[in-house]
């Protein structure tokens, strides 16, 4: 009990750092790139303001400080959880992004999930089937896992949407319209998961204890639920860092691809209008999110499988 | 695991830094370099080069059918309902949803009455006297009268608004009066006749005084004005639903619509992919697209359940390229002229507008007020006279790649360019190529928006790629062209080629000045005349607005200030079943 106290309070303190890191590498790299960010306030290469409104966005936004003195003021104000004002929507950061967060949250779990029981069906069926049916589905989870979420939702779109209009294109208002962003994203990634599952599972079915299994009489489905799916998740947890990633960066296309609301297109958006504020935040959330993530996997691992036992 | 991290904010920094474009607007490749045959064009009465628009186009035929819900698609959220406070482009058809404007522009782009009923104006330019409509009230019950006038001229150039447009707009107003509950008096500093034209726009629509008051930070999502709709609900990036006003009743007079809209409801939704906004029409799942993809134009005329309209924005067209003119070789008008008749125009046209787009060789757009088709021939395309013009300017000896050099100089310039839907890489690379068989390198940079923004307004470049102006009056040639118009220490101008000419300075700054058609015709006409010989910029295509919609949809007429769809006088015919 003490030690796993222990353990977080450490995780913690690292993911801090981490979270510092990130939105220090943030800061410098938006702050490099060029561009002066009082004309992105103002409307960008279509506006024509007047030279006060220019002197006071500087003076409003702190822009008229040396860049370190910038970085200090940003820094002391996130620690007080302060993500300043969007640039672009002169809304706090923090009402924008929880408006849009919802959705994407939706999206990234119903997609994990999917993802997730599409890869388990998948693996315990097809591990050490016959050749054929092993190079059928490792085809398609070739084409699957490569092809980007951006053909496999423009797919879905002509088939189901446009073709049988089974399913509605665009929106994020009814579960309905969840249903094919939902594939989008989660098909490439169960492709990937699958491969993995398999090749746990292949292993693990070459096991002497699977062997004893079989020899007490078990069925084969029974053998592959019951024992061998078991070892072959753990690993899979450990990949949900991997899991988090490829749903973050799918989520900014499909997003876009069917028109939904979520936290990609807000991204998207910010990062054209080099709106800095926004993008700190939804890089600092992204952070925040993947520390979370991992250290839930660390104590799940932890418990799963005492051998794992460092300091 | 720390290493994982670094590479999740690397990605996320990298996503915001690469910019990624995001919409398939634009055909990366392969768009025909000539146009084989011609498809149908622009709507309007094409007269030789003249276009115009007949008055039919701009008010209503007959009373529509009340009821029912529009379903319409654009590609992007303003982000904010404040008109005020932004540029972007979707406020010249939202704005007339919600706002009310004091004036509107007849078919023919004179000044016409709304909100103000008459006004008056001073022998020396600087008095505007407003006689205001009464009766008209806001959504929250505020009347509109002088004094939301004034509050709502202040709230455009308060700098705590942080106008991009609206504020410079009215830059000449200094002060307003508020002579009795329904005369208002605006002062301004010196004489500015388009300022009348310019109230007529979107972005300067009117807001509740109370709310410009009392919550002004409120408009942007909980916007209340006097239009004949109602913002009901919004949803930032997915869409917004309005729901029509009871009791309008003052539409402008020129649109011959009266009394309340005819749809119940009007849900708005963005769709960012121009392949959803085609099929999701075509398949029947929305009404109307304010942003039609050209590339999907040819389908939508040949459709039999659909209609596509193609039409002009007035002000400048847009521009392939702007030559610094303090900068070799762009410094010597020759080889801007040259550079400018040696680019196949057609073709550029073609790789963004699939047939859709007319072609331009002149500086305003051709249903702008006094426009003047004169000089439209001046700058066309023409490889044998560019050839001549650079051999004249003494560009005349080949190198080994068979660039032309003089005193052992090669012949070329850098172009520094942002990919957009109005001008693509594929843009860029035909005018690399067009300029090649003049003997001339172009070499290409393509650059983040704010970057090339950055260096536009710094003048740090040699040709920029890109850009237009919209607005209702040829003013926009002052906006463009005149050297009050250059960014400096003390402003921000969209003269970015830095050019400068006292001849020029003088028409249009003695236009500004004039009420009186029989002299501004003349002003103006001289203006592009001036500009063509003296080439600041390489006009390539009109600005077009294209909108589709299905043949359910009636009622259709278009903003005599902006030339969108006027989306308060649409109605639904009821299904054909």
């Amino acid at each position: 009990m003490n030690s796993i106290a222990i353990r977080i309070f450490w995780r913690l303190l690292a993911g801090v750092g981490v979270l510092w890191g990130a939105a220090s590498l943030t800061f410098l790299a938006i702050n490099l790139s060029g561009g002066d960010p009082a004309l992105a306030i103002l409307g960008g290469p279509e506006s024509m303001p007047t030279p006060e409104m220019i002197v006071r966005v500087r003076a409003e936004y702190g822009l008229d400080q040396p860049l370190i003195v910038q970085y200090g003021h940003y820094i002391a104000r996130l620690a007080q959880g302060d993500l300043g004002e969007s640039y672009r929507l002169r809304i706090p950061v923090a009402q924008a992004i929880g408006a849009q967060i919802g959705a994407t949250v939706q999206l990234s779990i119903c997609a994990a999930l999917v993802a997730v029981l599409l890869s388990v069906i998948s693996a315990i069926t097809t591990a050490k089937r016959s050749p054929w049916v092993r190079s059928l589905v490792s085809g398609t989870e070739l084409v699957l896992s490569s092809a980007p979420s951006f053909v496999i939702g423009i797919l879905l779109l002509l088939v189901f949407a446009f073709h049988w209009h089974v399913l509605p294109p665009s929106g994020s208002g009814s579960w309905q319209s969840l249903i094919l962003p939902t594939l989008a994203l989660a098909l490439p990634l169960a492709a990937v998961l699958t491969q993995v599952l398999r090749q746990e599972l292949e292993d693990i079915l070459d096991q002497p204890f699977i062997a004893m299994a079989r020899a007490r009489g078990m069925s084969e489905t029974g053998v592959r639920l019951r024992h061998a799916l078991r070892h072959a998740l753990v690993p899979l947890v450990t990949l949900a860092g991997f899991v988090f990633a490829s749903l973050l960066g799918g989520a900014v296309i499909v997003e876009l691809l069917f028109s939904r609301q979520g936290i990609g297109r807000l991204m998207l958006d910010a990062a054209n209008a080099k709106d800095v504020p926004m993008v700190l935040g939804i890089t600092l959330l992204a952070a925040a999110i993947y520390v979370a993530v991992n250290l839930v996997v660390d104590l799940i691992n932890h418990w799963v499988d005492p051998r794992v036992k460092s300091a | 695991m720390t290493l994982m991290f670094l590479r999740t904010a690397l990605v996320s920094t990298l996503l915001a830094l690469s910019a990624c474009s995001p919409s398939t607007d634009v055909p990366r490749t392969d768009a025909p370099s000539a146009p084989v045959t011609r498809a149908p064009t622009t709507d309007g009465i094409v007269d030789g080069d003249l276009i115009s628009y007949p008055a039919s186009d701009y008010h209503e035929a007959g009373p529509g059918k009340r009821g029912g819900t529009l379903r319409v698609t654009t590609a992007a959220d303003t982000g904010t309902f404040d008109v005020h406070s932004i540029s972007h482009g979707n406020v010249q058809w939202l704005g007339r949803v919600l706002y009310d404007c004091l004036v509107y522009q007849d078919e023919q782009g004179n000044v016409s009455p709304w909100l103000a009923k008459s006004w008056e104006v001073s022998d020396d330019g600087l008095t505007y006297t407003f006689h205001l409509r009464e009766g008209v009230t806001f959504s929250d019950g505020e009347p509109f009268n002088a004094q939301a006038v004034k509050i709502n001229l202040e709230h455009m150039r308060d700098p705590a608004t942080k106008s991009p447009l609206a504020a410079a707009y009215i830059a000449p107003y200094v002060q307003g009066r508020v002579l009795d509950e329904y005369t208002f008096e605006a002062t301004l500093r010196e004489p500015y006749s388009p300022f009348l034209d310019v109230l007529a726009q979107s972005w300067l629509g009117m807001i509740s005084p109370r709310q410009i008051l009392e919550a002004p930070k409120s408009i942007a999502e909980h916007p209340v004005g006097s239009g004949p709709f109602v913002l009901h609900s919004y949803t930032r990036d997915q869409g917004a639903v309005f729901v029509r006003r009871e009791g309008y009743d003052w539409s402008p007079p020129v649109t011959r619509h009266r009394g309340e809209a005819y749809l119940d409801r009007i849900e708005l939704s963005f769709v960012p992919e121009a392949m959803i906004r085609f099929t999701s029409l075509e398949a029947g799942q929305s009404d109307l697209t304010l942003d039609a993809p050209p590339q999907n134009a040819k389908g939508i005329r040949e459709s039999t359940a659909l209609t596509l309209r193609s039409r002009i924005r007035k002000g400048n067209p847009f521009r392939s390229l702007t030559f610094n003119v303090e900068r070799a070789p762009f410094d010597d008008v020759r080889v801007r002229r040259a550079v400018a008749k040696g680019i196949d125009r057609e073709g550029l046209a073609w790789i963004i507008g699939f047939g859709e787009f007319r072609p331009k060789a002149d500086f305003l757009a051709a249903n702008t007020r006094y426009y003047d088709p004169a000089y439209k021939d001046v700058l066309a395309y023409d490889p044998k006279a560019a050839n001549a013009a650079l051999d004249e300017a003494g560009w005349s000896a080949r190198d080994a790649e068979g660039y032309r050099t003089r005193n052992g100089q090669r012949l070329g310039a850098t172009l520094v360019a942002t990919e957009s839907p109005s001008f693509s890489s594929a843009v860029a690379v035909a005018i690399q190529a067009d300029l090649k068989k003049l003997g001339f390198q172009l070499r290409i940079e393509l650059l983040p928006v704010a970057q090339a923004t950055d260096r536009r307004y710094a003048g740090d470049f040699q040709i920029i790629g890109g850009g237009y102006w919209h607005t209702n009056t040829p003013d926009g040639l002052y906006i463009l062209y005149h050297s009050d118009s250059i960014t400096s220490e003390k402003r921000i101008g969209q003269n970015g080629g830095r050019f400068r000419d006292a001849e020029l300075d003088r028409l249009l700054a003695t236009a500004r000045r004039s009420h009186d058609p029989a002299q501004l015709q003349p002003l103006y006409s001289k203006a592009q005349q001036r500009l063509a010989e003296l080439v600041p910029v390489v006009p390539s295509f009109e600005s077009h607005v294209l909108v589709a919609y299905s043949k359910r949809l009636a009622g259709v007429i278009f903003d005599t200030s902006h030339n969108t769809i006027f989306l308060p006088s649409l109605w639904l015919q009821p299904e054909a079943e």
